[in-house]
């Protein structure tokens, strides 16, 4: 047995939900990945693969200590892992992140619209989003568990961004 | 040097390609992040040249760090002692401050960090 569940959130379209079991849960699950990989492969949905090989080219570059020229520990390979995680999660409505290694170790996704407009997400493969956003005059931070889906309070906080 | 002054200027050496955009010609927030002492590295360059702040970040910090310096950013202490922060002069290096106090709490390193990245000047080498 099968229950519809409207949603009116558009941003969201890429992340199912994963309430639900049995066969048709799964059937339905494998139908929605395939739409929505098709749906990324377009051009004008974003850049997904380019930015997966960044990270990828990120934590080779970040291996070693000392990689910022002053004494930053390695970027470690889970925060590489969570980083793909994040990108993969990232509703398609929103356009790519830049992506920022960070002297701790973590991996800054970074979201610019200009001065003062401003989101950035940092994972560091602890299964937490450290983020922080600058909205004009208005500011926002935090941390969140990443579980299996995005975070609801940084989808809002991409949505201040008013891409 | 003098007793630091709140209208001085401070730069950031850039040693990091990703930690500014060219196209935008801005710093990013990573670069002012501070390490894991708890301190961002600053040079007091108020009063000298261009060229003698380049010279700075060559023999101070490229030589030492063994990598070329991408560019800097240049912030006014004002602006940093104004998000609670602390800029205490480290010599040597003549010249050579460290920014401290900055909280525990990762999200609001990074907020002030975004501020301080915002309000800087960026120029590239």
């Amino acid at each position: 047995m099968s229950i519809p569940i409207p949603r009116t959130d558009c941003t969201s379209i890429s992340i199912f939900s994963t309430i639900g079991f049995g066969s048709e849960f799964e059937n339905l699950k494998r139908i929605y990945d395939k739409a929505i990989g098709e749906w990324r492969k377009a051009e004008t949905l974003g850049r997904l693969d380019e930015v997966i090989f960044s990270i990828d080219e990120l934590c080779r570059e970040c291996s070693l200590e000392g990689w910022d020229g002053y004494e930053a520990p390695p970027i470690a390979e889970d925060a590489c892992y969570e980083a793909k995680r994040f990108i993969r999660s990232l509703p398609v409505s929103f356009p790519m992140p830049e992506i920022v290694p960070e002297p701790n170790g973590g991996i800054g996704l970074e979201w610019s619209k200009g001065d003062r407009l401003i989101f950035v997400a940092s994972v560091s493969g602890k299964n937490e989003i450290v983020y922080a956003g600058l909205f004009g005059m208005n500011k926002s931070h935090g941390t969140e568990y990443f579980g299996e889906t995005l975070p609801t309070a940084i989808v809002e906080n991409l949505k201040r961004l008013n891409f | 040097m003098p007793p630091l002054d709140s209208l001085e200027i401070l730069s950031r050496f850039i040693l990091q390609t990703n930690w500014f955009s060219s196209s935008e010609n801005r710093v990013k927030y990573a670069a002012f992040l501070p390490d894991k002492n708890g301190e961002t590295s600053v040079f007091r360059t108020s009063g000298i040249t261009n060229n003698e702040i380049w010279e700075i970040g060559d023999c101070e910090v490229s030589i030492k760090r063994g990598k070329p310096i991408s560019g800097r950013a240049d912030i006014g202490t004002n602006n940093v002692i104004s998000k609670d922060l602390e800029v205490v002069p480290r010599e040597p290096p003549l010249r050579h401050a460290n920014i401290i106090g900055w909280p525990d709490e990762r999200s609001k390193q990074k907020i002030i960090a975004i501020e301080l990245a915002s309000e800087s000047f960026f120029h590239k080498r």
